[in-house]
């Protein structure tokens, strides 16, 4: 089958820092993870690939073209970035109109587009207010819905769930699954295992700027779940947090962290615990500000990839 | 709470409704939006609080007594301190921001991301740096004429509207200059530099050696700006205003004399023209060509 990406024997440097090193990956069709930890290369490889940055080494492919100063190729091409910028003062609306009209879409048909698309990422409501007052999760979901405003075929989201709430995470994931459904090529990047397996069970690991496995996330898992997962949630009441957290059968430990108002959270069932939270959310009225996973157990992963 | 359904349903891939063609569309809204961006800021607040001194100051000193004659303050503040720093510095700001500001508000990604060819990308948004620069030197050189020649027969004939059109030209014209050189400096350098040089382009071309009776002075925009007003524009009045001691005046010497230009011996209007716009055409095709070959690599969290 012919890749969607393709990636051949490509390096890149920035002096003397490594980027990415001969990496070769051919990335088919679907909802495709890359996972790594932070410095891993990912950001890198998405920019490389969506011709922001030129290869040291190398041949980057899209859809069979090649992607440096390819202006024709960006229009099947949709990226939604991990640096959080935006024309703060924009509303969500002018803001993806705008990226309609800059895709040479013309005033009513990137009107509609921006419609259509900010209504996908669930952000109709909000969309006449200016991005400067957007919490972190409607600003993901606005640069979501600029990437997808020109109905790309194949998308790159560069670590898309950072800083979103269990909710709003659980509905992006809901998004991607049915961009991937409705027959787009999807890239996302994240440092977090469990929110890449909750999409897609195709990952792409990288470390260092190789890359050092690629196929079934069950593979990884199993390896993962050898040592205890550990978890940071950031809730303004962590207290009352944790006293509902430590009577969870998985839970294997409950770190209080003052001064950041955060629980570090222990636990080598990582599926379940993850499961509970928007229901925690919602329910139990517990506002979690933002969950994110420590590195640490991806980063043992990968050293016991690297070094096996 | 933001509301998104809980099971999404999207429709089949279809192709988006862009036109195609040379996406004219595409780069009318990026002309509009540079178009915004510059309408906005401390950026332009600070360059009209600076364009107010030629505003204000020539009215403050027709107050005193045995104040210059109107061509005097004309040629102080309409023929020196504005094509001389405000209208470069102008440029600067603008054109240098033209890619830099969005490189360092780390907002180029959304430009780049679009289906246009970088050169163009370059190219309009120099041009909608050249409209912002070029309206905010008219606007305030035109008032800078009113005030100077407020009170005087020259004001509603000579001066409005047929001598501002052509300083206001002639501005425009040299921003073209400044704009395609200033397009440049904001190209792979950070912001400071950029800043920095232009800064030290200014005062030593544009300040310094473009005074120097040398061919040196042909390198600086200024020069060909005040050829061009010895071509198309003379004082429109007396050149003589009244000393402290009765029935003694100053004379003003010619503009030509002070400026040390030759008028037999220097390039023609049409020269200057020329000169100008194809060197001017040369810096836009070097700024997209290294805007065609330039990375520009955003900072990430992650850093990698």
């Amino acid at each position: 089958m012919t890749p969607i990406i393709d990636f051949e024997g490509v390096s890149k440097w920035y002096g003397n820092v490594i980027g990415l090193n001969k990496l070769t990956v051919r990335i088919p069709a679907g909802v495709t993870g890359l996972l790594g930890p932070n410095g891993a290369g990912k950001s890198t490889l998405l920019q490389l690939a969506t011709g922001q940055l030129r290869p040291s080494q190398g041949r980057v492919r899209v859809l069979g073209q090649p992607v440096w100063n390819n202006a024709a190729l960006l229009r099947q091409v949709g990226l939604c970035p991990e640096q959080d910028a935006f024309w703060e003062w924009m509303t969500g609306f002018d803001f993806v109109r705008t990226c309609a009209r800059l895709t040479g879409m013309g005033r009513r048909a990137a009107s509609e587009a921006a419609e259509r698309a900010l209504a996908t990422v669930g952000m109709t409501e909000h969309m006449g207010r200016a991005i400067r007052g957007y919490s972190k999760g409607m600003r993901q979901r606005t640069k979501l819905a600029q990437a997808l405003v020109h109905e790309p075929r194949v998308l790159f989201l560069d670590e898309p769930f950072t800083g979103t709430d269990p909710l709003g995470r659980h509905e992006m994931i809901e998004v991607i699954r049915a961009l991937g459904a409705a027959g787009r090529s999807v890239l996302v990047s994240s440092h977090v295992l469990y929110e890449v397996q909750a999409l897609t069970p195709n990952i792409i690991l990288l470390h260092r700027g190789r890359l050092v496995a690629e196929g079934h996330v069950r593979q990884i898992r199993d390896l993962i779940d050898a040592h205890p997962h550990r978890i940071v949630l950031v809730c303004d009441n962590h207290r009352a947090l944790a006293a509902k957290v430590v009577a969870w059968d998985d839970v294997e430990g409950v770190k209080v962290m003052s001064s950041e108002s955060a629980l570090l959270v222990e636990t080598r069932r990582p599926d379940a615990f993850y499961g509970r939270l928007p229901i925690l959310a919602t329910r139990d009225g517990v506002r979690i500000r933002e969950v994110y996973s420590e590195d640490d157990n991806l980063e043992a992963v990968f050293k016991y990839l690297v070094n096996k | 709470m933001t509301t998104a359904p809980t099971s999404i349903t999207l429709g089949p891939i279809r192709e988006a409704p862009i036109r195609r063609g040379f996406m004219l569309s595409a780069l009318a809204a990026l002309f509009i939006l540079t178009l915004r961006q510059n309408l906005r800021g401390r950026r332009l607040l600070v360059l009209s609080l600076l364009f107010l001194l030629p505003v204000v100051l020539p009215g403050v000193i027709k107050w005193a007594p045995d104040s210059p004659p109107p061509e005097a303050l004309e040629f102080a503040f309409v023929f020196n301190l504005i094509p001389h720093l405000l209208a470069p510095l102008t440029a600067l700001l603008y054109a240098a921001g033209a890619i830099q500001d969005e490189v360092e508000d780390q907002t180029l990604t959304y430009l780049l991301l679009r289906p246009l060819p970088r050169w163009a990308l370059y190219w309009t948004r120099l041009a909608a740096a050249w409209l912002t620069t070029s309206v905010l030197t008219g606007l305030f050189t035109t008032l800078t004429l009113v005030v100077v020649y407020w009170n005087t027969p020259e004001l509603w004939g000579d001066v409005l509207p047929r001598r501002a059109a052509i300083v206001v030209g002639l501005m425009a014209l040299a921003q073209v200059g400044y704009c395609s050189l200033f397009g440049i400096f904001g190209l792979g350098t950070r912001r400071v530099l950029s800043l920095f040089g232009g800064l030290i382009y200014i005062i030593v071309f544009e300040g310094l050696l473009a005074n120097f009776d040398a061919v040196v002075r042909r390198l600086s925009v200024v020069y060909y700006f005040r050829v061009l007003s010895l071509h198309w524009l003379v004082p429109s009045g007396s050149t003589k205003w009244p000393t402290g001691d009765p029935g003694s005046a100053t004379r003003m010497p010619p503009w030509s004399e002070i400026w040390s230009i030759d008028l037999t011996t220097a390039f023609s209007a049409e020269r200057c023209l020329t000169i100008l716009l194809a060197v001017s055409a040369l810096f836009l095709l070097i700024g997209a060509m290294r805007m065609r070959s330039q990375e520009f690599r955003m900072k990430t969290a992650e850093g990698s």
